[in-house]
């Protein structure tokens, strides 16, 4: 399982919520650029798991999209973080610490066991 | 919150999506650009960082539909593409679309219109608490008129006191009232109760209070209970009755409260008022005399009780006090007492004929499915190519099915909206039907539960047809290449189901239809009985001048007759009026005063019941005015006056029944039995001066009854019946006649006008529309059933087109193979026509009770519904044995 991973349910709501945070208003192309080498490349994104993706938090009001200029003078669409989707995040990288800590309890090697 | 945003942004994307896909398309190309632009800065060749580009995209169309599927709703889409697709369809078989629909909305309405009556009057629970803790309590004895003879008020205390089972009784009496208005008088149907009455039924008002305990006895004030639909039709529902006061046969009445909705029971009624209103039932005479029976009982078992200790104690009881007083109960008249379940003496007479509705209706419904089912198979075989392609490009079994469902549920819901159309007229027509047999017809509508019926109905059916329908098999679609786009697979089982579904189409329909020859014949034989009058055009007309409360006072019964003797002599000089008479009740109206009668010099044999003739008054021109032969000695004569000798004439049944053989006029009779006391009728000796014909006086379908005549001078003018005959076109004196009375008798109260032709029709109509209807039922199954028939059989011939042609070619000629078709038809025919006779049989032993006049194995009956089904059943058979018949060989071999 060295190859490249599938994005977990989920998990691509916040990577893509938290680029746009540190990022600022990005295209799509950008968010999948960053989300990849972020990951160092472990993960792909294709366009079928992104697009769906950025139109469901769309849906939810976290973030809302608009038609601009790109720096390289091409139209492209960006993807802005709304007040909602900035909760959001705070919110969700609570959660998701929580959680990890808490599989990696149960993950780490019990010393009684020993 | 989120999720009704979500719900909400897909609702409008699966509207609208649609409109974002071009924007969506540049994203996705914008996205792919700036990729390629990144590889082609890295040092790749525009061409290969194009395709890698791509390749790392994941497919552009592939990434469109995913958007698609989060936009809007997909399943959605789906259900709306099978619908499309369905519509689609069905528009291009119109002819299919449109037999099935109909053939599916004949059966759905009737059963529809059929289930809302049936539920309403027999399987909707009572209002009544505890409903079937009550029982209705009847007294019969032998003879005409026994059916019930009701109970007298000691015998319903001996009940009180001896049956522990039954927890209260109360006592009902039917009684008429005149209750005066502004300025008009209307007769109201009043049941008089004891207080306990509302709590044994279980009912309670809606408004005010009911009558309780403390209203019983004498020197209370006289309280009414309003019904509640004569409290909407009579006073508006105006909740400030309560409390008013209403004059009532010359008293005051407050009314004291409205009932809730509920059947009418045992009568209909337009109100309940206790006792005291009437003075003869608070009379010694009623409260004491064991042999004066005007009281209907009903009761109600007490927690724990049974039917049968009921019953057991109630025979007991009875046992006893026919032993005890010997003079009240003739052995030979057998008196007995049943006690019934309420809700079955409530639906007694609607029941048989309901359930024959409902049974014929659910006939039609499954010819009406076999029908569809049939016609869809044979769709389904020549749309079979179609749906084997559609499954080799990739439609998996399951979207298969959903496509058919969603295609039959469009049939079935179609044929179901129309269904409820048709029932909306069915229902109408039933009220009027039902009124007549039961007291819960005002609460039958099509509420949800019928909708809902119709609608399980409908559903029910699609799902039967789709899975009925058999699907392309693996390999099929090489199959159907190989076989040139013809018979793809095995029709055997097929067949066999399709000849099983005719077989079944043609049972039924014999069953309906000699169901339906039945009735009609039973209403023939009712609508040929002689009335015993000699002409229809005669019109009668009651006009009761003499109140109940008012007929002791001194001269009002000689002011009566003489408003009558006005009357008489107005009417009959109007113009037109040939003969007018006076007597009570009017011709062919039964008269509810019926006494044992004994004839001078006549010992009844032990055992043998005393006969009970039924009491009527005439004057002279009665019998010639209404048309009754006069078989022996003189009519009445207007020497028959109060102080002459008291003189009777009596009908054929009573002079055959005490003077067979010999001449009654002359003898002697005399009215008898211990009830006489509580009446102002003498049982002095009446000499018989004349012997009529027998009239159908209960209806038409009913043995006629003794009746003793008496002159309407020798009695109280009670009633009041005007019998007027007419050339022609009697009913057309009807104004001219109400105006003559309205001048002598302004507020008076004028009822039962009716022609003798709508009396008798009265008595048919009931029949007519049960024959009419099953008739109905009956064409429509043949119709269905010889449409399917011919189906099968076209479709048999199609599908043996080459089968006949090699015949041909090899010599058979076109009357062979006509003969051969023939032949499969027939088969089925005779098969069908053996089960149906054998179910005919079975039905019209079960509706038995319905029939008049008729056997309910008529021979005739059922040799005519064979030889019509045969006919017709071979007609249908002719069409396509026909194009058999004209299969050119050499093109059908040429075309394979």
């Amino acid at each position: 399982m060295a190859g490249k991973l599938d994005v977990k349910q989920g998990t691509l709501a916040l990577m893509i919520l938290k680029t746009i945070e540190v990022l600022g208003p990005l295209h799509g192309y950008g968010i999948a650029r960053r989300i990849e080498e972020t990951a160092k490349n472990r993960l792909t994104l294709n366009y079928g798991t992104l697009y769906p993706a950025l139109l469901k938090l769309e849906q939810e009001g976290f973030i809302k999209a608009e038609w601009r200029q790109s720096e390289n003078n091409r139209r492209a669409k960006y993807y802005a973080l709304t007040a909602a989707g900035r909760k959001q995040v705070a919110r969700e990288a609570r959660e998701w610490h929580q959680t990890a800590d808490l599989i990696a309890a149960f993950l780490a090697p019990r010393r009684e066991s020993e | 919150m989120k999720y009704v945003r979500i719900a909400l942004a897909r609702i409008i994307g699966f509207f609208t999506g649609h409109r974002e896909d071009p924007d969506l398309r540049d994203e996705l190309q914008a996205h792919l650009e700036m990729e390629t632009a990144e590889f082609i800065r890295r040092g790749m060749p525009p061409d290969e960082a194009r395709r890698q580009a791509l390749l790392a995209s994941g497919g552009l169309t592939q990434a469109v539909e995913a958007v698609r599927d989060q936009r809007g709703l997909p399943w959605m889409e789906s259900v709306v593409s099978d619908i499309r697709y369905a519509l689609r369809a069905l528009r291009h078989s119109p002819a299919f679309t449109a037999v099935v629909v109909i053939t599916l909305a004949l059966g759905i309405g009737a059963n529809t219109a059929i289930f809302s009556v049936v539920r309403a009057v027999v399987l909707k629970p009572l209002p009544h608490r505890e409903g079937d803790r009550l029982v209705y309590l009847k007294h019969s004895i032998d003879g005409p008129g026994g059916e019930n003879v009701l109970f007298s008020v000691p015998e319903v205390q001996d009940f009180r006191d001896g049956a522990g089972s039954l927890g209260g009784i109360a006592e009902y009496s039917p009684f008429t009232f005149t209750l005066r208005g502004e300025n008009d008088a209307v007769r109201v149907r009043a049941g008089l109760v004891t207080g306990n009455f509302f709590e044994v039924m279980g009912l309670s008002p809606i408004l005010g209070r009911v009558t309780q305990p403390t209203d019983d006895g004498i020197g209370v004030p006289p309280v009414m209970v309003l019904t509640h639909d004569y409290w909407l039709k009579r006073f508006n529902g105006d909740s400030a009755m309560v409390g008013r006061q209403v004059r009532l046969e010359g008293k005051s009445v407050t009314v004291i409260g409205v009932m809730e909705p509920a059947p009418y029971f045992p009568d209909r009624v337009d109100v309940f008022l206790n006792m005291v209103i009437s003075e003869h039932h608070t009379s010694a005479m009623m409260v004491q005399g064991r042999t004066h029976r005007m009281t209907e009982m009903i009761a109600r078992l007490v927690p724990g009780a049974t039917l049968e200790q009921a019953r057991a104690e109630v025979g007991a009881v009875h046992a006893r006090i026919t032993n005890e007083f010997k003079d009240a109960y003739d052995p030979g008249s057998h008196y007995r007492v049943t006690v019934i379940p309420f809700r079955q003496a409530l639906g007694s007479r609607a029941q048989l004929t309901l359930w024959l509705l409902m049974g014929a209706a659910a006939f039609v419904m499954i010819i009406a499915a076999a029908n569809v089912a049939n016609l869809t198979l044979m769709r389904g075989v020549r749309r079979e190519p179609e749906l084997v392609a559609r499954a080799a490009l990739g439609a998996g079994t399951a979207r298969l099915r959903r496509l058919l469902l969603a295609e039959n549920l469009l049939l079935t819901l179609m044929g179901g909206l129309v269904g409820v159309m048709i029932a909306i007229g069915g229902v109408g027509l039933l009220v009027s039907l039902v009124d007549r047999y039961s007291a819960r017809a005002n609460e039958i509508r099509l509420d949800g539960v019928a909708l809902g019926f119709t609608l399980m109905i409908s559903v029910t059916l699609a799902l039967l047809l789709s899975f009925l329908a058999s699907l392309p098999k693996e390999g099929a679609f090489a199959a159907l290449i190989s076989g040139g786009g013809h018979r793809v697979s095995g029709g055997l089982k097929r067949q066999r189901l399709q000849r099983g579904l005719v077989v079944a189409q043609v049972a039924v329909s014999v069953v309906l239809l000699a169901g339906a020859g039945l009735l009609t014949r039973t209403m023939i034989q009712l609508s040929r009985v002689n009335t015993g009058l000699r002409t229809e055009e005669v019109l009668t007309m009651e006009v009761p001048l003499l109140e109940l409360a008012a007929a002791f006072v001194p001269g009002a019964d000689a002011t009566a007759k003489e408003r009558y003797n006005r009357m008489l002599r107005e009417v009959r000089a109007l113009p037109g009026v040939l003969d007018v008479g006076l007597g009570s009740p009017s011709p062919l109206r039964r008269s509810s005063v019926q006494f044992d009668v004994k004839a001078e010099g006549k010992t009844l044999a032990v055992g043998e019941a005393m006969p009970r003739a039924e009491l009527r008054t005439a004057n002279p021109e009665y019998f010639s005015a209404a048309g009754i032969p006069l078989l022996r000695g003189r009519p009445f004569a207007s020497t028959d006056q109060a102080g002459a000798g008291m003189v009777v004439i009596i009908n054929q049944t009573l002079a055959d029944r005490y003077f067979p053989g010999e001449d009654a006029v002359g003898r002697r009779i005399a009215w008898t039995g211990d009830v006489l006391r509580f009446t102002p009728i003498s049982g002095d000796w009446r000499t018989v001066v004349g012997v009529v014909g027998n009239t159908q006086d209960g209806g038409l379908d009913t043995e006629p009854r003794p009746v003793v005549f008496m002159p309407f001078t020798q009695m109280l003018a009670m009633g009041g019946g005007l019998v007027i005959r007419a050339d022609s076109h009697v009913a057309r004196l009807t104004p001219a006649v109400t105006r003559v009375v309205r001048r002598i008798a302004p507020t008076a109260l004028i009822e039962n006008v009716m022609t003798v032709a709508q009396i008798k029709d009265q008595s048919v109509s009931p029949r007519r529309l049960n024959a009419v209807l099953v008739s109905a039922f009956g064409i429509l199954a043949l119709i269905i059933a010889a449409v399917g028939i011919a189906g099968v059989l076209a479709f048999s011939v199609s599908a043996r087109t080459n089968e006949i042609g090699i015949r041909m070619s090899l010599g058979a000629d076109g009357g062979m193979v006509q003969r051969m078709i023939l032949r499969e038809g027939g088969v089925l025919l005779a098969f069908g026509l053996v089960l149906g006779v054998a179910g005919a049989l079975f039905a019209a032993r079960v509706i038995r009770g319905l029939l008049f006049g008729v056997t309910p194995h008529d021979p005739l009956t059922l040799l005519g519904v064979a030889v019509m089904m045969s006919a017709i059943g071979l007609c249908a058979c002719w069409i396509p044995a026909l194009r058999a018949a004209q299969i050119d060989p050499a093109i059908t071999m040429r075309s394979q």
